[in-house]
């Protein structure tokens, strides 16, 4: 490892954090939808427990995942024996984390613009004859999408970053499940400062790249669409 | 062939009041008249299936939309029934097309492309087509909504507050085009919802006036603006002056009628049963010099005035007995100072009511 500087932890970085982020996208978008729609107690209670990852260390957040996921819980084990997926310290268990830590900044967001949309619109295209289904598809997604695109890219910004939650549950093994903020952490302590640096700035100039492209996508996505 | 007779008896319990009403409705325009939160949208959604009565039914000629004793609740978008709302609801990511062909299922694209143009043409709205709503003026707004309700040949049309959200100098444009849009493409049922009296009656056939989630009284639209049965009734179409009556005879053709101080001579008419209160316009109260063969010709002192851009409420102690409210013409008020001028409360325009 003299001159030539292993990419992978910006690679494995990348990977998680898309993956992860398309899960919450896929997880979160329904959730946030029934969040919207019901406004009782039990919604709000699992408001509550959705939006914890925010607030909770990471470390802890990454222990509770250990301890649900590790050999010793049952769920760890009927995933490993059933499906043959192992969590805790593989590049799956990278994303698990990636993803608990990211999906509520997307639920918070989608939910907050499902709830900017007026009611009547969505009165409007059911006297007209649409399912609620359609209606979501043709009038809440398209509506709701810079609030939706604004959480994509909070979420993905968190995933991207994450370090305590993916050290707790996917470890830091070289080549394996060493992500981006881990393998600057590693390098500096091995007083590597040239990598650290290069690191860094990779981190920073592609996170600047991706978010410059999630907005100007979001500006296309809004034309035609009033403040 | 039906004729669009809507039935409807329902109750709902709302956070203030309980809604129960129950009606019917033919072809035409009827008017649903009342202030503000009387439960006037509550029902237009009831019948647009978007809310849920607590029970009643509702049906539209033989088909039902709602009967609570055998459960039967058919969605919105199996009622076909067209709903305007308040602010146009027009969605803002769409163009004036594709906002009007958004109803149109089970057809072809050019199917839809072809009635949705023939529509844009009825409401004028052509050349508009790729616009969005944003762009275009209120009233613009307004014949979109209506073409993207019209265009799904709905058997009710449902009207709720279609010009509160326009200016003053374009509603009275707006309310021309309207009837007219209605009267050429429409033959269905409308039911209209509005709090402005002067609105309902110049676009009106019927009215059922509501206060507090109840029907206070309902029929042609000139019956109810000049015989008002009610003092609620009278309130609630603008009527100002109402004031109690203590007795009420007959007088050969005429009756007469006690209040305050004064007797009051008024045209036979049928007198409610529990007769206790009657009214008059304030545009109906005139002055005139002292003849002797004027009937409820009386004296009077100007107690206050208030004046408007063409008329001014004259606020009057008749015979130091009766307070009323008159809207004279500006150009007219300095002449009720002059001497022996007196104020003339027609027989012909004041009504008997019951307070209930």
């Amino acid at each position: 490892m003299a001159e030539g500087i292993n990419l992978f932890p910006l690679f494995l970085s990348f990977r998680v954090a898309l993956t992860a982020t398309l899960l919450a996208f896929l997880i979160g978008i329904p959730i946030a939808y029934f969040l919207n729609r019901s406004n009782g107690r039990i919604a709000d209670i699992i408001d509550t427990f959705l939006t914890l990852p925010i607030v909770l260390p990471p470390t802890v957040l990454g222990y509770y995942l250990l301890v649900l996921f590790g050999r010793q819980s049952s769920l760890g084990r009927m995933l490993e024996e059933k499906f043959d997926i192992t969590i805790v310290f593989t590049p799956t268990g990278a994303v698990i984390a990636a993803l608990v830590v990211s999906i509520p900044f997307l639920i918070k967001s989608a939910r907050s613009a499902f709830a900017g949309i007026d009611p009547s619109l969505l009165n409007a295209a059911r006297v007209l004859g649409r399912t609620e289904f359609n209606i979501f598809l043709t009038i809440i997604l398209p509506l709701a999408w810079r609030g939706i695109a604004a959480g994509i890219t909070l979420s993905f910004a968190r995933a991207l970053g994450d370090f305590g939650a993916t050290l707790m549950v996917a470890g830091s093994i070289p080549n394996e499940t060493m992500t981006m903020p881990i393998a600057i952490y590693d390098a500096l302590l091995a007083g590597n400062r040239d990598l650290v640096n290069i690191l860094v700035l990779i981190m920073t100039a592609v996170s600047i790249a991706v978010l410059y492209i999630i907005n100007r996508l979001e500006k296309k996505l809004n034309k035609g669409q009033p403040l | 062939m039906t004729d669009s007779t809507l039935k409807v008896a329902i109750t709902k319990k709302l956070k203030h009041f309980q809604l129960d009403v129950d009606f019917e409705v033919k072809k035409g325009v009827t008017g649903i008249i009342g202030p503000s939160g009387c439960g006037k949208s509550m029902t237009l959604q009831c019948l647009a299936g978007l809310q849920k009565p607590d029970s009643g039914e509702i049906r539209l000629d033989d088909q039902v939309f709602y009967q609570s004793d055998v459960r039967i609740n058919v969605k919105p978008k199996e009622r076909k029934i067209g709903y305007v709302f308040q602010n146009y609801a027009l969605f803002p990511h769409m163009t004036v097309e594709e906002n009007i062909t958004y109803g149109l299922k089970g057809k072809s694209p050019e199917e839809k492309k072809q009635k949705a143009f023939d529509m844009i043409e009825k409401v004028q709205l052509a050349g508009l087509e790729d616009h969005y709503p944003e762009q275009l003026s209120g009233g613009q707004q307004q014949r979109v909504a209506l073409a993207r309700t019209l265009v799904t040949e709905p058997e009710l049309l449902l009207l709720d507050e279609p010009f509160s959200a326009l200016d003053y100098h374009v509603k009275h444009i707006l309310e021309q085009e309207l009837i007219r849009i209605l009267e050429e493409y429409y033959t269905g049922t409308v039911l209209l919802v509005t709090h402005n009296m002067e609105e309902a009656y110049r676009l009106c056939d019927n009215l059922i006036l509501y206060e507090q989630g109840q029907i206070v009284q309902s029929g042609k639209k000139e019956d109810v603006f000049h015989r008002p049965a009610t003092v609620s009734a009278a309130r609630i179409i603008g009527c100002q002056n109402l004031f109690p009556v203590h007795s009420v005879s007959e007088a050969g053709d005429h009756l007469a009628c006690k209040a305050g101080d004064l007797t009051l001579q008024i045209l036979s008419q049928p007198v409610p049963e529990a007769v206790d209160h009657m009214g008059i316009y304030a545009e109906n109260i005139h002055f005139r010099k002292a003849d002797d063969h004027t009937d409820n010709l009386f004296d009077f002192t100007i107690a206050g005035r208030l004046k408007g851009i063409h008329r001014t409420s004259v606020t009057i102690h008749v015979e130091n007995t009766l307070s009323l409210t008159a809207s004279v013409p500006n150009e007219e008020v300095d002449s009720l100072s002059q001497e022996d001028v007196k104020v003339e409360l027609p027989p012909s325009q004041l009504f008997l009511l019951e307070s209930r």
